[in-house]
């Protein structure tokens, strides 16, 4: 059935939509900072993935291992070098600045991407890239498969990390009220920079699964950023696997679109979902805050 | 008092300049800058002044040069086409003020951005052929009325901005910027003063769009509502001084050269450029060059005192 | 103990404190009193570490405190328990107390600690692991202080504590802080409630319009003309203590 095939596949998508989304939810939750070049770093990471393949046959799962530091350095460094500048005024002006360097990044990365590796679309396509798993009618892609498995995993990691552990605890404590959190002796600053890298190493391990099981070019940032702002919108903040139940939903309904509307209006679906969500319910669907 | 004598002559100037240069590259140049200006004024005002971060500022171009395109490809006098596609894009911003407003700052400018990119999508799926101005007209193509036609509404677009800042409309305007929540709690009435100047930027943004489309001999109708016009016009806001009536328009020369020039030698290389520029101005310069001219002039008359 | 020397605060272009000297010596329980607006919260935030001073000094056991970031204060054994408690209401009774315990030196502590505050406040035991959010007044003021203990503070700042909260219920609270001050902590609080206090206090300041307009002992001051008329308001002014 076509229709299930494509809900399927849309189920596939939407494990990585939500994990991308997780990495933007934590830094806004957190930061209250609205990192609009998000995609662009997820993009990175897919580039990564491909370029380690490319170069050095390193397997794109196994490089995760790689590529999620990687990427945790530099959000280290785009903490240090730009939105620790942000986070120093109130909530407001936090939020609109945030807005504006983002937006400035975006720039920067995209037409850097296109400089350094042109704007060709490029995949990481292994020797088991055409492996399918078939139930009756169903080819169900191996490869994506995997990712979704892979995505829930790591969130289900980082959910371990926020309720267990010391620094994880103090990330939520944070969020919620960050003079409050001053008082316990959570070092706020280090917080923040925690954090935000945090946010930019899940974006650059979706962006590897993204390259593996997809394809990336220059110009999926913007595209990204949007997906992730859709679920994080849709999901609420506060709640990483909200974010990943958002990312399935946003998946399922660009899949319906796809078959009662057909592909050309696949990416209007979720934008008209996002409005919608945004002006009824603001809180998001699982969230505390709006 | 010296700016508007300063604008005047600029304006002269421009309006000369085809008498004493008939080098097509020059005027086409100048065309792009002032494009740049009235796009850029037309966002400055919601952006700069009222302070609501409009990401979605390319849809009212679109929507203006669609219009435009439509009726004056089809017959219809270039004036009325033009007055046509600024009311199409007045009409959408008020119909999507009421419920956008709803949104509080970045939820503003990411819904905008989330229209935008809807109605681009929108269109490049019921219209993908590319739109050509018909050979008759073809033959007769002449960048001239199209100069002094972009000329005249980059001079519109910061005539009604200068005039509309100072008026009392303009400080409720104004005062939506500086705190929103004070201006509502003062009487001064929030929703209506950002509801006007987003019927008027995108106005002037419908218009700019009508004038796009007159220009161009061909272009693909969903290339107009791209979000690099929305890019263009916060990029050269900001770095040329977001929230003032000169800034526009000295970052409209400075990014439609420096754009050439790096053209020459590197291709593309601009975006990356003027993405650094601009979160420098953002963090450390937010006057833009507005304010480095102010500084540079203190800084020279003190010595000289 | 804690020196608080000509300190001046400013909220941006608005100054709040002018030229505040105090002083809390080792093992005393001092009140700070005054009318609302006074900048009683806001002295008690300079010394958290959450208002930069600027002029003057704040010095615990001679350490500068005012030019540490918050973290180095309660490192440094000095707890703020603000005030509406902020506690972290969508997390639990225990990771609330587990926070307060964030610091390295309270870490190495933690579990001998929790048990300590779980004996003085045996209710929250019960409710361990209920959200914060979801507990009544006095037990949130409870998990505050139980929060704050956690930090094994030696010096404790309390900013309104009794606010919203039954006077059976202040009561206990105060008692407890009784309790914790025969143990040794020192303790500066700041009341609206300025019957209790002043009962409970050595000594007290009160501050008025950002600056210390009186000090004395608690008992002598509930006694004062000055405060009774301004605090205590008409009941008291017959006579009766």
């Amino acid at each position: 059935m076509i229709l299930t095939q494509q809900l399927i596949l849309g189920l596939l998508v939407g494990g990585l939509y939500g994990l991308a989304a997780a990495g933007l939810s934590l830094t806004f939750g957190v930061l209250r900072v609205l990192n609009v070049a998000h995609g662009e770093l997820l993009m990175l990471g897919g580039y990564g993935a491909f370029w380690l393949f490319t170069g050095w046959r390193i397997d794109p799962f196994v490089s995760l291992l790689g590529i999620g530091p990687a990427l945790f350095v530099v959000g280290l460094l785009l903490y240090w070098t730009l939105f620790q500048f942000v986070v120093k005024a109130h909530e407001e002006v936090r939020i609109k600045n945030s807005l504006l360097i983002g937006f400035g990044l975006t720039l920067v990365l995209h037409n850097l991407a296109i400089r350094l590796w042109t704007a060709d679309e490029r995949a990481v396509t292994t020797a088991y890239a055409g492996a399918v798993l078939r139930i009756g009618t169903l080819a169900i892609p191996l490869v994506r498969l995997t990712s979704l498995v892979l995505a829930f995993a790591i969130l289900t990691a980082l959910h371990l990390f926020l309720t267990r552990a010391r620094w994880g605890r103090g990330i939520r404590a944070t969020a919620e009220d960050w003079e409050a959190a001053a008082l316990m002796g959570i070092p706020v600053g280090r917080t923040y920079l925690l954090a935000f890298a945090l946010g930019t190493a899940l974006a650059g391990i979706a962006g590897g699964l993204v390259s593996v099981s997809y394809s990336i070019s220059p110009s999926i940032g913007l595209e990204w950023t949007l997906k992730s702002l859709i679920v994080v919108v849709l999901a609420g903040l506060g709640s990483l696997f909200g974010c990943f139940a958002g990312g399935l939903l946003l998946g399922l309904a660009e899949a319906m679109s796809v078959v009662f509307l057909g592909g050309p209006y696949r990416e209007v679906v979720g934008l008209v979902l996002f409005l919608v969500i945004l002006v009824v319910r603001p809180q998001g669907l699982f969230g505390g805050r709006g | 008092m010296k700016s508007l004598l300063g604008g005047i002559v600029l304006a002269v100037g421009f309006a000369a300049l085809p008498f004493f240069s008939a080098r097509n590259d020059l005027l086409n140049l100048c065309v792009q800058i002032f494009l740049a200006i009235a796009l850029a004024q037309s966002w400055n005002l919601l952006g700069g002044y009222a302070g609501q971060i409009n990401l979605g500022h390319a849809a009212f171009f679109g929507l203006g040069a669609l219009a435009t395109r439509m009726l004056w490809v089809g017959g219809i006098p270039l004036y009325l086409a033009l007055s046509a596609g600024a009311a199409v894009a007045t009409a959408f911003g008020v119909l999507i003020g009421g419920p956008a407003f709803r949104l509080r700052g970045a939820y503003f400018a990411i819904g905008t951005l989330a229209l935008a990119e809807i109605l681009r999508i929108t269109v490049g799926n019921l219209m993908p052929e590319i739109s050509t101005i018909p050979a008759s007209d073809l033959a007769s193509y002449s960048i001239l009325p199209r100069y002094y036609l972009t000329l005249a509404i980059a001079v519109i677009c910061v005539v009604v901005v200068a005039a509309l800042v100072p008026s009392r409309v303009g400080l409720g305007i104004r005062a939506v910027r500086e705190d929103e929540a004070a201006a509502e709690a003062s009487g001064v009435g929030a929703f209506r003063h950002k509801l006007l100047a987003l019927a008027v930027s995108t106005a002037l943004a419908g218009l700019t769009g009508g004038a796009y489309a007159h220009y161009h001999v061909s272009y693909y109708p969903q290339h107009a509502f791209s979000p690099a016009w929305t890019f263009d016009a916060v990029l050269i806001s900001f770095i040329g001084g977001v929230g003032t009536i000169h800034g526009p328009v000295l970052g409209a020369f400075f990014y439609v050269i420096l754009k050439e020039v790096l053209a020459v030698k590197l291709v593309e290389l601009h975006l990356l450029v003027f993405g650094v520029l601009f979160i420098l101005v953002v963090l450390f310069l937010p006057g833009g060059l507005v304010e480095a001219w102010n500084r540079a002039r203190r800084l020279l008359t003190a010595k000289d005192a | 103990m804690l020196e608080v020397e000509n300190v001046e605060v400013s909220y941006g272009a608005l100054p709040a404190l002018h030229g505040v000297s105090l002083i809390v010596r080792p093992g005393e329980i001092v009140a700070l009193v005054g009318p609302n607006g006074a900048g009683k919260s806001t002295l008690l935030k300079a010394i958290a570490g959450l208002m930069a001073v600027r002029k003057g000094a704040i010095r615990w056991e001679s350490k500068r405190l005012d030019t540490q970031p918050p973290e180095r204060i309660v490192e440094c054994g000095v707890a703020l328990v603000p005030e509406g408690r902020r506690l972290f209401g969508r997390m639990t009774v225990r990771e609330n107390l587990e926070l307060g315990a964030f610091t390295r030196r309270a870490q190495k502590e933690r579990r001998h600690q929790m048990d300590r505050v779980y004996a003085i406040f045996p209710r929250l035991r019960e409710r361990e692991q209920q959200l914060a959010g979801s507990l009544s007044g006095g037990e949130q003021q409870m998990l505050a202080l139980g929060r704050a203990l956690m930090g094994l503070p030696q010096l404790l700042l309390l900013d309104e504590p009794s606010l919203g909260l039954a006077p059976r219920v202040v009561e206990s609270i105060f008692s407890i802080l009784t309790e914790l001050h025969g143990d040794g902590m020192s303790l500066l609080i700041v009341e609206q409630s300025v019957h209790a206090v002043l009962a409970l206090a050595q000594r007290a300041y009160i501050l008025e319009g950002g600056k210390i307009v009186g000090e004395g002992e608690g008992q002598s001051l509930l006694k004062d003309d000055h405060v009774r008329a301004a605090y205590l308001g008409p009941l008291a002014r017959g006579g009766a203590a």
